[in-house]
């Protein structure tokens, strides 16, 4: 840390030795400030966190009074329970799928923009709207859309003369788990566009001149320049993209409910479905634990970088 | 509030950075770049055409939609679908319920993580990277491990079904994103002048009030509006929180709607269109800040 930050506190006690290298704290002053968003904090998000965590070593169902310590039970049973295993790995395809189709759509579009494109701010505009929308209105737009009879998708195949490939895409197990991941992929393509469009128009003009005068081609100048200058948005988009694609729920609750039968369930709605359908609130708790220890497991990295000085 | 995250970029934004200034009209490349252009646009409107087609689905009537399907031009124009759906959705009520939540929360939320993020920029908190840590932390964690707990609470305290009982949930899983942000922005803030303000006798509470949050208001407006998308936009809490129709907000109401409504396309569409339109509208007044806000924090480098 940087001794210039020790100083500037220090000073105002008028403590003279010593404080280049002893911290001076400023008491009890800065609690009160920190105070009301802790408690809310600690109130609303640990204790429930924590008290989740208890339920998960019992057998309540959500609904009596009294219910058993099991310990590990629940866990035990998370392993034979195949709609967990299901869930699990539709959790990891939707990771994996929402975060890096909508990073290269977006990237393409971002080094598009970045061209010589006239109209950039209706454009970015644009394709950055579904951003903004509720989960549950996109679920709706494309439920609507993907409706088997009268929806827009298996309307345009016929129109096309295609209409030996309209079906019911959210209703078979087949293509469920694509149907809803394509609004999720709609909604996300708009953040790193953002992202790698401001990297890119951060990077200085003279840096391409400088390797056209040195005969670096376009195809170089892309690899050499525009790529290393990218790193540090790679880095904040998939550290975003990774902690939101954990909490996946919203769009998968307001579409599919996880079905047909268990084809999209993931953690989040089965923890819901058990708790609230089924009321194993014991087992439900248990199942959101794991996600949400995995979740927290693999953000650790960036948490601890954004608690650094930025000096 | 998965409309969090995005937001959570900002965080490394620098004062002069932040806002106000488009970061694309910086390096104009007027000429040429036609077919490009003719191509993005293309791209860019089949987009958002299904925000298109909802448009032309529900200002049509109900036997038009039937005759012609989703893709033809409209025949006949009519508001009667906004009317029906408006009535039947209870939209009076749910926008009441998310008007109401939204300018409780926001502000309350802002000020306390303002003050938590102050303590832990300038005021040298024991145990500050600690705090930070464990605040930051709350980013990551999935809104339904907390919903049992969180139900009990509210329901022995009397709150369920009530839109105020979200508050406090909604509070909390805003603050990690919003000091996360505004603990960046403060530390910018030199101490030199935070020193002369103390040197002047000012008391730590008056250079908060009247020194740091005047400095920092595009930050705080920029907070203000990544935690309002994420207030109106919330539905896992509301979902469970909350049970009579008339006590929703709109994306639970927009959900119990969409069941209603699965047989009648026209109506559904006028519908999602109530519910989303507001926020298209504020979305285009506001992308200045929303942008800017967004890609402060790439621009570092």
């Amino acid at each position: 840390m940087a001794t210039a930050t020790a100083l500037a506190p220090a000073t105002r006690e008028g403590a003279g030795a010593g404080r280049q290298n002893k911290k001076r704290y400023g008491g009890l002053r800065p609690w009160l400030f920190a105070l009301p968003a802790l408690a809310v904090y600690v109130t609303f998000l640990v204790y429930p966190a924590g008290t989740s965590l208890f339920f998960s070593f019992t057998n309540w169902d959500g609904l009596s009074p009294t219910y058993d310590i099991v310990g590990l039970a629940n866990y035990e049973a998370m392993t034979k329970d195949p709609v967990v295993v299901q869930a699990l790995l539709n959790n990891l395809v939707w990771t994996v799928v929402t975060i890096v189709v909508p990073v290269v759509i977006g990237l393409t579009l971002a080094i598009l923009l970045n061209g010589k494109v006239r109209g950039k701010t209706p454009l970015r505009l644009l394709f950055y709207t579904p951003c903004v929308l509720p989960l549950v209105s996109i679920a709706s737009i494309w439920g609507w859309l993907y409706n088997p009879d009268y929806g827009v998708i298996n309307e345009t195949l016929r129109a096309v003369g295609l209409g030996s490939l309209a079906q019911p895409w959210l209703g078979q197990d087949s293509t469920a788990l694509a149907a809803v991941m394509v609004p999720a992929i709609w909604l996300r393509v708009g953040f790193p566009m953002l992202l790698y469009l401001a990297a890119l128009q951060g990077i200085p003009a003279e840096q391409y001149e400088a390797a056209t005068v040195d005969g670096a081609t376009r195809s170089q100048q892309l690899w050499f320049i525009t790529m290393p200058s990218l790193r540090p948005a790679h880095y904040i988009v998939l550290a975003l993209s990774l902690i939101d694609s954990f909490k996946v729920f919203d769009m998968i609750y307001a579409m599919t409910y996880g079905g047909p039968g268990t084809a999209t369930q993931v953690m989040g709605t089965w923890m819901y479905a058990n708790v609230f359908q089924y009321y194993q609130a014991g087992y439900g708790t248990a199942i959101a634990v794991v996600i949400t220890v995995i979740a927290v497991a693999v953000s650790i990295p960036y948490v601890l970088s954004q608690t650094k000085e930025h000096s | 509030m998965s409309a969090s995250a995005p937001g959570l970029a900002a965080a490394a934004a620098l004062p002069d950075a932040v806002i106000g200034e488009d970061p694309l009209a910086r390096r104009p490349r007027a000429k040429g770049g036609v077919v490009a252009t003719i191509i993005l646009s293309v791209v860019a409107i089949f987009w958002i055409s299904p925000l298109l087609l909802l448009v032309t689905t529900g200002l049509r009537p109900l036997s038009d939609f039937v005759a012609n399907g989703p893709l033809s031009w409209p025949t006949e124009w009519t508001w009667a679908n906004f009317r029906e759906a408006w009535g039947i959705g209870k939209f009076a009520d749910t926008y009441r319920n998310s008007a109401l939540l939204l300018v409780i929360k926001v502000p309350l939320g802002v000020l306390i993580s303002a003050m938590l993020a102050f303590a832990l920029a300038k005021l040298n908190m024991r145990f500050r990277r600690t705090v930070m840590f464990a605040v930051f932390l709350g980013l990551t964690i999935p809104i339904y491990i907390t919903i049992v707990p969180v139900f009990i609470m509210l329901r022995s305290a009397g709150l369920t079904d009530n839109v105020l009982g979200l508050v406090g949930p909604y509070l909390a899983f805003g603050i990690p994103l919003e000091v996360l942000i505004l603990q960046s922005f403060f530390r910018q803030i030199p101490d030199s002048i935070i020193e002369s303000a103390r040197i002047d006798g000012a008391s730590e509470w008056r250079i908060f009030f009247t020194l740091v949050l005047p400095l920092s208001l595009p930050a705080l407006v920029t907070v203000a509006i990544l935690d309002a998308v994420a207030t109106w936009n919330e539905f896992l809490f509301a979902l469970i929180i909350l049970s009579s129709d008339t006590n929703k907000t709109i994306p639970v109401g927009l959900l119990s709607f969409q069941g209603q409504f699965s047989n009648n396309n026209t109506g559904l569409a006028a519908g999602i269109l109530i519910a989303v339109v507001p926020i298209l509208i504020a979305y285009a007044l506001l992308q200045r800040w929303i942008v800017g806000g967004l890609t402060a924090g790439a621009e570092k480098g």
